[in-house]
Parts: structure tokens; sequence; C-alpha cells
């Protein structure tokens, strides 16, 4: 048995450590386990000349390749999509884009406005203050001014456009259609003890420059300061709970494979969209025999994993286009908001990405056939490097229920603990839009001079953005957590990661779980007295 | 496809001088010298040793399959595969490349990660051999005038209520 604590916090990614943070002026007593360790920038990939390959070994986003001692399996047979993430202070802010947009008004509002789904309980202007607090304590990088956005200002200035950029967005200007320089978490200039960008370039394999605002240097620097515990390599097997329905604490494996108790008051997880119902779902009892607060049924249910196609073109002039962070460097919001005319509600953003470094280049290019053997590869392969751009098309994905998270009957991570799995189908409506979008973003690509383009989706290996597996709402019956997080069921359990999502919007959903997660933390304080009534 | 790492790499003891010297004709079709001399062919820089390295686990397919190739040779043009001219070595090729596209196709991978990261290379196309990291890289920051369109069309998102 352990010392007792306040709050026990499961989890040390985008959430726990924005929730740790702010729970820390409260001078309560804050635990957070975390499964994976602390990263050493030192060792990413960008420090080697051969980073390509190790950023798809020992830094795949794919934990079923990585296969890290923290990691856990994830059996996605059953998914056109597979799942990625990372394990580890910081989470999967270690190896995200870093891209930053924020999700429209429009988007905690869908059954109002667009008759599907259901309606947030909460709304953007309840979320914006914390927004830009997120915006402020990651450092986010941007333009003020786009006509897509309510009025927002990002602290530091936008990462630079590079020739590629500027081609497609030159694009975009001869078809009249909306893009914009995207917000990112990346410092283009020193800030609160960052270095600033100097254009690494693989941003998803870690950024050794500590430019990339991962949590690990961004708040958990600052929680751990102000009090807050943090113990690695510590992995949580079920929730406790008592004859009254409250939670009494967790039973986790420590960095000796040593079984423990932590008892805690209140617990808090931030495990994403799959860790937190696969945890829930491994903690039955005679109270919960379905798996922990989920008298709904819902844990698990309504995945949403935002379907992605990219469209590639390759230019004849040379853009550089291998060089400068990797994160969306443009955004469209063209065909962002609902027009049924399109065939499909809701939209999609494009996303413009840069090129891709020599062995990627190579490699992609001989596995489509633009590349030859022997004769004519190194002319080919020198069209190529430097000269290409893609266009993501990220698409809002809508709630169902049998796209779920369920526990796997065979497999488990190395502490026999079982693993998630996964099933899931792409709705006809996401697939209408996906074909939309990469019929646009090839019309993009023609328009701005590429000589060669081809599109492709759904991209299998792109399941980053897991959201939805216990929905906040009103209803009991039809949601797992309040309109602040708390569970219906458990009433000293919450949920800050984007498990809580009732619609995915479409783009991608770091600032937003951010965002729910320091609001939850204010909502909690408010309610410091009354808080389990 | 999973690849295994392994630090016990010394080609001299995985393959014979035989085997070696078929891997060297086989990685030049993949990736030749270069006409100008720029470009080295991918049989110079050291792709036995990178295999042996990142690739372990496949070492007792390319074993085999450079057997494979040997025996083809002598059975269809009675010579060994190192005595046949470029031409010939391609058909084989492409014949393998036909029955077990996908280890022709691994080999082809990871013998371009090998020839891309490889310094020699590197200054072929014109840039330091050297990591990323910490010196970086300058890129242009961009014409932000482009946007006065977009500004100009106004706004695009919705309320809501």
């Amino acid at each position: 048995m352990t010392t007792d604590v306040d709050v026990l916090i499961i989890g040390a990614g985008a959430s726990g450590a924005a929730f740790a943070w702010s729970m820390a002026d409260t001078r309560m007593r804050i635990l957070c386990l975390e499964q994976g360790d602390w990263m050493n920038p030192a060792d990413y990939p960008s420090t080697r000349r051969d980073w390509e390959v190790r950023m798809e070994r020992e830094y795949s986003p794919n934990p079923n390749a990585r296969r890290r001692p923290e990691d856990y399996p994830i059996n996605d047979a059953d998914s056109p999509i597979s799942i990625v993430n990372f394990n580890g202070v910081g989470g999967s802010t270690i190896l995200y884009a870093a891209h930053f947009p924020r999700p429209h008004p429009s988007d905690f509002r869908v059954r109002t406005l667009d008759g599907v789904a259901d309606d947030w309980p909460i709304d953007y202007a309840t979320l914006e203050p914390y927004y830009a607090l997120n915006d402020r304590m990651m450092g986010v990088a941007g333009l003020a001014g786009d006509p897509a956005y309510p009025a927002h200002e990002p602290p530091l200035p936008p990462i630079p456009l590079g020739r590629g950029a500027e081609t497609i967005a030159r694009g975009f200007n001869a078809l009249g259609w909306h893009w914009w320089p995207s917000d990112t978490a990346i410092a283009t200039r020193d800030y609160e003890g960052r270095a600033a960008c100097v254009n690494l370039g693989p941003c998803k394999s870690g950024c050794a420059q500590g430019a990339k605002a991962s949590t690990d240097i961004t708040y958990w620097p600052l929680a751990r300061r102000a009090g807050v515990q943090l113990r690695t390599r510590c992995r949580v097997r079920e929730i406790l709970v008592d004859d009254n329905d409250m939670a009494t604490g967790v039973v986790y494996y420590d960095e000796q494979g040593v079984k423990r108790v932590q008892r805690a008051e209140v617990v808090v997880l931030a495990c994403n969209g799959v860790g937190t119902p696969r945890l829930l779902l491994n903690s039955k009892s005679p109270r919960f025999p379905e798996g922990l607060a989920n008298r709904s049924g819902l844990v698990g249910k309504n995945l949403m994993l935002h379907p992605w196609g990219v469209v590639r073109g390759t230019f004849d002039q040379p853009l550089d286009s291998q060089l400068g962070p990797m994160s969306c460097s443009i955004l469209s919001q063209q065909f962002y908001e609902t027009d049924r005319s399109r065939g499909f509600v809701r939209g999609y953003n494009m996303q413009v990405i840069r090129g891709f470094g020599p062995v990627a280049t190579a490699r992609m290019g001989v596995a489509r056939g633009d590349i030859p053997w022997g004769e004519g590869h190194h002319e080919a392969f020198a069209r190529r490097f430097g000269r290409s751009m893609t266009i993501g098309i990220c698409c809002e994905d809508l709630p169902e229920e049998s796209n779920a998270v369920t526990l796997d009957p065979k497999f488990a991570d190395a502490n026999g603990v079982p693993a998630p799995k996964i099933s899931y189908r792409i709705s006809e409506n996401s697939e209408r839009m996906l074909r939309h979008g990469l019929a646009r973003g090839t019309e993009v690509m023609q328009a701005a001079g590429a000589w060669d383009i081809y599109s492709d989706g759904p991209v299998r290996q792109t399941g980053w953005h897991l959201l939805g597996t216990a929905r906040m709402g009103e209803d009991p019956e039809r949601s797992v957590v309040n309109a602040w997080g708390r569970s219906h069921d458990v009433k000293n359990l919450f949920i800050i990661d984007g498990s809580v999502f009732v619609t995915s919007a479409g783009v991608n959903p770091t600032p937003t779980i951010q965002a729910v997660a320091l609001y939850v933390a204010d909502q909690m304080k408010h309610r410091l007295a009354n808080l389990f009534d | 496809m999973t690849s295994q790492r392994s630090d016990n790499a010394d080609p001299a003891q995985a393959f014979s001088a035989a085997q070696r010297a078929r891997l060297d004709l086989v990685l030049d079709l993949i990736v030749p010298p270069s006409a100008d001399g720029r470009m080295p062919g991918a049989a110079e820089v050291g792709v036995p040793a990178y295999l042996l390295a990142e690739a372990a686990d496949a070492l007792p397919e390319l074993l085999q399959e450079l057997e494979q190739l040997e025996r083809r040779a002598l059975e269809r043009f009675a010579r060994g595969f190192a005595q046949l001219g470029r031409g010939e070595r391609q058909t084989l090729i492409a014949e393998l490349r036909a029955q077990a596209p996908s280890f022709m196709s691994r080999l082809a991978m990871e013998t371009l990660a090998c020839y891309y990261q490889h310094e020699r290379v590197l200054a072929g196309l014109g840039r330091e051999a050297r990591p990323p990291y910490p010196k970086g890289y300058q890129v242009a920051q961009g014409d932000l005038s482009l946007l006065d369109p977009v500004r100009a069309r106004g706004r695009i998102y919705r309320d809501a209520p």
C-alpha cells in the first residue's frame, strides 16, 4: 500500500499534463501514474543521420510495430484505419505533428445545425478562454485574422511557408478558395525557456530542439515544480470501487512489475480514446459487471478516428519541400462547414504538408513504379526529391455505436492486462466526404501546376485522433460523463481525454482535448465543496 | 514488414565471397552508379553490413535467393550469375521479382534506406551528410501578401446558437 493521494491522474500525455498543472494550485496531493518513461531528446532520430529509418522503427507511431516495453498491443485488424499513439511522459504529443487548429463554433452544435449526431453540452464560447490559455502554455504559432474562425491571436508568429506551401497557396488562390497559415504548437521564437524552431524537419519523431510543444517540456516541469508527483513506468491494471459506487484507487504494476494499490479520493482518466475505455472495461466488479462507469453501455462505443486521404503533387521547379516542420504548413477550411449539395453532411479540412526526405522519396517512388530500378533511377529520383507536396484530407467522423473499443480475448500487454480490440468501419457519409476531398485536393494541385498527381485514401496508418468512447452529455442513458467530465455512475471518477468528445469536428483534436482538460480542472476547483453531490 | 536489428554485423562472416559478389551485382541492378559518376551505385555504400544490422531476419531468405539465382543462371545460360552480361542478369532478376515479390520488394526498400542516407549519396545530391539536429535548415518564410484575396472574401464560418 502506498500513501493516499487526493487526486490520482492516469496518463501523462496531452490532457493529463494540462490538468495536473491546473490543479496544482489547489495544493492537494496530486499523483500521476504513467506507464511510459521520460524521453531523452538526445535520442530522437533527428540527432542521427539515419533519422528516416529510426522514425519508422523505435519511433514508429504504431505501437504494434514499435513494441517498446511500455506499449500495449492494439488489435486493429478489424479496422481499415490502424491506431497510432505513444506511451511516455508527454504521451502522443511526443510524436504528434503539433498541428493545432481549433474547431469551429458549429462543431459543438451538429444536431441543432445539421440534424445529425448530438450537440455537445458545452460550446465554443465556454472553451474559448481555455483554448487561449492552452495556446499560451503550449506556445502556439500562427497568424491572427483567419476568416474561418472567430478572432484569436496565437502568441507566436507562424512557421515558415517555404516555397512548397507558397506554391500550393497560389493554387488555392487561383480557385478562389480559403487557405491560411496553420496554427502549430511550435516555438517560432525562443519561448518560455524553449529554443526556437530551426526547421529540423522530423517533428513526428520527437523534437530534439525542444521547439515543438510536447507536454513533457511544457506543462510537466511547471506542474512538478508546483508539487505534482509523476511516477513513471507504472501501468494501471484496474480502478477499484467500493459499495457506494465510489472509486477508491487503482491497482497498478510498478517498474519492477510488482502489483501495488494506490488509494485516492478522486481518480482522473487521461489515457486517450482507446486507453481510457480499455481501462474502464478492464475494471469489472460486481457493481459494474460490464465495466466501470458503464451503466449506459456506451464505454468504448462511438469511436471516431478522422478518416484521412492524401493528394500528392510533384512540380517541375525545386521547392526544397523536404525542409521545414513537417506539420501542416497551411490549412484550407473551404469545405469545412456543411453544404448538403456536396452529397454529405459536415466537412473536412485540407492540410498542406511538406515533402519527404531522400529515403522516403525513393521508397515511395519505387513502390509506386515512378522511380525505376536500374537505368533511369537517378533521373527519376531527381525529378521528385524536394519537388513534391502533399494535401492531407482530414474528414470529420460522426459517432456510430458499432465503431467500438472492446477487450481482445487473446492479446495482453507485458503485465497480462487484456489489450484493446478495435472494430471500426468508415461510414458512407465519411466515404463521400473523403472522395470529395480527394477530388478537390487534385484540383488544387492542378491549379498549382503539379505535373504528376496521385491521390489515396483512406490511408491506413492514420488513427491518431482517438475520440468519443466515453462521451459527455447531460443524459446518463446517452453519455458516460457529464458536461464537466464527471462519470454519471461514479461520482469521484473524471475523464478528461478525447474519449469525452461528443462529435469529432474535422480538425486535429489536441487543442480541444487540452482545453477540455483545463475546463474540467476549473470546474472541479469551483465545485470542491460539493464535488461528489 | 517488421525489421530486426542486430549489432552482430560482420558481412565477411555472413556472406561467402561468391554470395557477396552476387549480392553486389543484384544491388547494382537496383541502383547503378550514375553515368556522370556523381552518384555511387548501391553496391558501393555498405548495404550488406546495413542488412545485417537492420534486417537480420531477412538474411536466411536472402542467402537462399542468391543461391537460387546462381542455379537459374547455370540452367538458363550455362554460366554463373557473375559471369552473365547485364541484360541476362536483368532477365533473371525480373523473374525473381515476379516470383518472390515480397522478398525482392523488401530487399529494394532496405537497399534504398541504406543508400539514401550514405554520405557519398547525400554529397551527390548536394546535401550535407549530417543529422538535422543541431544545425537545422533555412526555410523561406513565404509571401503572406498572398492572403489578401482570402481576407477580402471575408468570414466563412457559421454562427452556432
